[in-house]
């Protein structure tokens, strides 16, 4: 375990084509300006995204789908390989484990989708114009919650083992590949990148309040300013269903005492309404706020995982240019 | 738990519906196997095909076999559920959350004050307090009710008044002349109890106006407010603490409640609506 192991970009693609009968692998692709993980066949194997942020749906949709029925509950397929998953999905699943995997209520659902999947982590070569995993204290590199960390630099392929299950595959793709041990230098070009994309984002995001002052900051603002950023909010739910740690469900009925599970959003209007009537979010700038003391009051209080990584996808998906990290500005300059 | 799915309801013989009030139902269930739940824990009740809802049951946490749910009728679920007849099957998840804290009534004079439908979980436990009366001190069961007409359970009152150790008292927003006890809203009553506060823990369930100003008057009373326990309702939909739609602050309304101290949620956003 906890081992290197390198092998050419060629011998990685041929060793990926032999996998890809006994798992489905799931790896990011390009089409037009986004990257988005795809079932990956034969034919888009060297189309697949290495080392950039970041696929635009979180691993979570993984565990999670956007609807799934949680009675009658269907076996995996096959196993799944996930690969090419940035370090702030990773540590988002830290949240997602203690809500769903928690003892007192283990998620039969969530742990099959969990189970059946072989995580394997990237290290970001490159940042997009939101990233700020690192204001919240995250690595821009795999860190927790995978299997193995991959990497393609200098056009050479670079495993690390982070589990059992990582072992695992390596020994699975040993069968039809000879892989290299990596030489000192080549391991600290890998580790000189990494403190390199760690010091770019740190610099891009300076001044931004970092997650030890978010809470203090939401909890001690006016409503006026949620009022202002709400102006242009539809409620869509775009920033909470594309969130990697947003986890709040609907549960819908099926005959038969079945029960589909959907991905929901507290910023839809109806949320917290109760069938008498009473809806404590009905303002749309208090369910604009709510979220916010959900992810940087309330769930800090509640769970040791933070609530958010980082990513800046709330910000990319927002329809109405709502940026999150402008508003921790203003809330941080008063 | 009584399953190992926490999404699987265990399917519910409907065995009788009792009509309450216009419109409050009681619906008495026989589950598939027994099912065990401490009184003021909920479940939620299932309409195949239609949805959920949360319900604290009402019958005593004593009996395994039945369990009586009391439904006023709200919304999809309940409407659908006022239309059903004995001998169709339900489903029941659960039981959820944390109930009344028996421990903390041994030994005092117990102050139940109900409204409305919110005499349905408190039913459960006066059952459970009439089953352990030699360890309470006394019961103070005040009840509000819109009209002579809504109140409920009328067979049970007149039980718990023959119990010496407790008493009951009654009041509507509005008598006909039929009425013979108080009129006003349930608050009117506290003016009328025999409690030494000192000795004393109340507990409160009702529609939220109802235990708003419940909780004034338990204040001004001089209640500590450590002592004074509410049932709170928001929209527990999946019971488990994870679907995120009865958050009340930092609480998950359905694992952390739905039974809390007036201390612990005092300070909590929108408690009342």
């Amino acid at each position: 375990m906890n081992k290197y192991y390198s092998l050419t970009r060629h011998d990685w693609e041929k060793s990926l084509a032999n996998l890809i009968n006994d798992f489905g692998i799931y790896a990011p692709l390009f089409y037009g300006e986004q990257q988005d993980y795809e079932l990956i066949e034969a034919e888009s194997i060297p189309h697949i995204v290495y080392n950039q942020p970041k696929p635009a749906t979180p691993l979570k949709t993984f565990f999670m789908p956007v609807e799934e029925n949680v009675v009658h509950i269907e076996p995996p397929p096959r196993r799944k390989i996930i690969l090419g998953i940035p370090s702030c999905d990773l540590e988002a699943a830290n949240i997602q484990d203690e809500m769903y995997l928690n003892r007192d209520y283990v998620d039969p659902v969530y742990k099959k989708n969990r189970d059946a999947c072989i995580l394997i982590g990237t290290d970001c070569h490159s940042i997009q114009e939101h990233c700020h995993c690192t204001t919240y204290g995250i690595k821009p590199y795999p860190q927790s919650n995978h299997d193995l960390t991959l990497s393609l630099f200098g056009g050479v392929i670079y495993l690390y083992t982070h589990s059992e299950k990582g072992a695992e595959l390596i020994k699975e793709m040993e069968k039809h590949t000879t892989f290299h041990e990596p030489t000192e230098n080549e391991i600290q070009s890998l580790l000189d990148k990494r403190k390199e994309v760690e010091e770019w984002l740190n610099h891009n995001n300076q001044g931004l309040p970092d997650y030890r002052k978010t809470g203090e900051l939401v909890n001690q603002s006016n409503q006026e300013i949620w009022k202002k950023y709400s102006e242009t909010c539809v409620s869509c739910g775009a920033c909470a269903t594309i969130c990697p740690t947003c986890t709040c469900f609907l549960l819908m009925e099926r005959p038969g005492f079945e029960k589909v599970r959907h991905l929901d959003a507290c910023q839809y209007p109806g949320f917290e309404k109760v069938a008498a009537g009473e809806d404590p979010l009905s303002p749309l700038h208090k369910r604009f706020y709510n979220r916010y003391m959900c992810k940087y009051v309330w769930k800090p209080q509640k769970f040791e995982s933070t609530a958010c990584t980082g990513c800046g996808r709330c910000i990319e998906a927002c329809i109405g240019n709502i940026n999150k990290n402008e508003l921790f500005m203003e809330l941080a300059n008063h | 738990m009584n399953n190992t799915n926490i999404y699987k309801p265990i399917k519910s013989k409907l065995l009788e519906v009792i009509e309450e009030s216009p419109t409050i139902k009681t619906f008495v269930l026989k589950p598939e196997h027994n099912f065990n739940f401490h009184t003021g824990q909920f479940v939620e009740l299932v309409v195949d095909g239609v949805g959920e809802a949360p319900f604290t049951p009402s019958s005593s946490p004593l009996i395994k076999d039945r369990i009586d749910i009391t439904v006023m009728q709200t919304g999809y679920v309940t409407e659908r559920l006022h239309q059903m007849k004995g001998g169709e099957t339900l489903g029941i998840r659960g039981p959820y959350g944390r109930g009344y804290p028996l421990e903390k009534l041994y030994d005092k004079e117990v102050l139940i004050l109900g409204g409305g439908c919110g005499f349905a979980p408190l039913r459960s436990l006066l059952y459970n307090l009439e089953a352990e009366q030699e360890r309470v001190k006394k019961v103070t069961f005040c009840y509000g009710s819109k009209s002579p007409q809504e109140c409920i359970y009328e067979p049970y009152i007149d039980e718990l008044r023959n119990i010496p150790k407790f008493e009951v008292m009654r009041t509507v927003d509005e008598a006909d002349e039929s009425w013979t006890e108080q009129v006003g809203v349930a608050t009117v009553l506290l003016d009328k109890i025999d409690v030494n506060i000192d000795d004393s823990v109340a507990v409160v369930v009702g529609p939220p106006i109802m235990m708003k100003f419940s909780v004034q008057k338990l204040l001004e009373m001089g209640y500590p407010e450590h002592n004074i326990y509410l049932s709170m309702e928001k929209n527990m939909s999946c019971g488990l603490g994870k679907c995120g739609h009865c958050m009340m602050g930092e609480y998950f309304v359905c694992k952390d409640g739905p039974v809390f101290s007036y201390d612990e949620i005092k300070d909590k956003p929108d408690i009342w609506k």
